[in-house]
């Protein structure tokens, strides 16, 4: 599985990353987020809903998400 | 911040830049002037209500009866009896006295939601820790609180309008002992019925701030939490001038309401529709014809709001943001997270009628052509 290792990154940093990736990726791979900052958890499931993708996994700090929109 | 990676931003570039002689700006942050009536009436009220209202002297009966008069246009524009007011030079502690005041047993539940201001979360934290059951109601995508049924002994904070988005609770309050935030809607919104405690802040109608009002319903049986000598009582710390000046303001202020509101809504509606036309990845946390008048926030997807609020004061114009990046201590706005909006890239924005058309549109442009800027 794909990885972006966002830790130490301040908002909006990791989801720009995230965003950047996932343009890389087919539909329905899926990624693994590492972010420790505190935004992220709220802001990745705000930026799927607003991009059409998906969240499988929120552990807060470890986010799997699967593409479903290009 | 690289290029190309945005993956649903194909705006045209520089679209409407407007490029003035004279520098154009505007201010929407929460802090704003004094009402000028208030301002003017200021030095002349420190001159004659420095007197002590409870003594005899006749300084200090002309003083009772300017603070009597006080009273009673906060009892006409608040919605409550002149003897159900005290005043506060404090709105946090408002907050302590108007709740706590409420919470007599070590039974008594508290539960508030989670738009809540920070000062309601630390007085859940504080009732935690001295046992209390506490809890905290979700709310929707459009901010409003999901209520349950209560046991009606439990204490409700309830929050009548958001000071980060504007939003109003449609609904009314569950059966409970009811404390009312109104601090961020000031009289835009009448009290609910079977309220037991409510507390609004100066600053709501453009009095001075360092003044609080809580009014305690006299059908309640609060008690005051502080030491106290009479449970009824809430001792007097606060500044006369500060009283008249703010029902200065007040009187003012409810005369235009009308009229301001009317200007306000358009301008919000005028601001909502230019920015989901012409920009993209934009998450709304206030609707087009609702809220409070005065009061809207969005965010903006891959944007950076400390480097927007810069980008927009250098062109002369001042926003507030809801987003960690601007804040000190790296948490985003608990509001926004409930309500699972975006956190980041997120402006705040206060209306004011003085802002004029020229002044708001040279601010969306200059708004989309930041936004679009950070993007590229």
């Amino acid at each position: 599985m794909m990885e972006v290792d966002a830790r130490g990154m301040r908002c909006p940093i990791p989801i720009i990353e995230l965003a950047k990736v996932i343009r890389t990726l087919n539909i329905n791979e899926e990624i693994l987020l590492l972010s420790d900052d505190p935004a992220t958890s709220p802001d990745v499931q705000a930026w799927a809903r607003m991009t059409g993708n998906v969240v499988v996994e929120d552990g807060q700090y470890r986010f799997r998400i699967r593409k479903l929109s290009n | 911040m690289g290029e190309g990676y945005l993956p649903r931003s194909h705006l045209p570039s520089g679209g409407g830049t407007v490029r003035s002689v004279v520098p154009i700006t505007a201010e929407f942050q929460s802090e704003s002037a004094l009402h000028p009536a208030a301002r003017a009436a200021l030095s002349a009220i420190f001159e004659r209500g420095w007197a002590d209202p409870s003594k005899i002297h006749p300084e200090s009966r002309r003083t009772a009866i300017l603070l009597e008069e006080a009273k009673q246009t906060f009892s006409t524009h608040l919605g409550v009896r002149s003897d159900e007011i005290h005043f506060l030079s404090d709105v946090g502690i408002g907050f302590h006295l108007g709740i706590a005041g409420l919470v007599h047993h070590s039974e008594t539940r508290f539960i508030h939601s989670a738009v809540d201001r920070q000062e309601i979360f630390a007085q859940s934290h504080h009732l935690a820790l001295s046992g209390h059951k506490t809890e905290v109601l979700p709310v929707s995508s459009h901010g409003q609180i999901e209520v349950i049924e209560l046991d009606p002994n439990s204490v409700l904070a309830w929050q009548l309008g958001n000071g980060e988005t504007g939003i109003v609770q449609k609904q009314s309050p569950p059966p409970s002992r009811l404390f009312v935030d109104a601090t961020a809607s000031g009289t835009q919104i009448p009290l609910p019925d079977k309220w037991q405690s409510a507390l609004w802040d100066s600053r709501s109608w453009f009095g001075p701030s360092g003044l609080a009002i809580l009014a305690i319903s006299h059908s309640s049986s609060w008690r005051n939490p502080l030491p106290h000598l009479d449970p009824r009582k809430v001792s007097d710390s606060f500044s006369i001038p500060l009283v008249l000046a703010s029902a200065i303001a007040l009187e003012h202020w409810a005369k235009a309401r009308e009229e301001n509101s009317h200007r306000l809504k358009a301008m919000k509606n005028q601001i909502i529709d230019f920015v989901s036309r012409n920009i993209s990845d934009v998450d709304f946390a206030s609707e087009r014809d609702e809220g409070l008048a005065h009061l809207l926030s969005f965010s903006f997807l891959y944007v950076d709001a400390e480097r927007l609020t810069t980008d927009l004061s250098a062109r002369g114009f001042s926003v507030d943001s809801g987003s960690a990046c601007t804040s000190l201590n790296l948490q985003p706005s608990h509001v926004l997270a409930a309500m699972g909006k975006l956190t980041h890239g997120n402006i705040r924005l206060y209306l004011r009628t003085e802002v004029t058309d020229e002044a708001l549109n040279a601010f969306l442009f200059a708004l989309q052509e930041v936004v679009e800027t950070q993007r590229r």
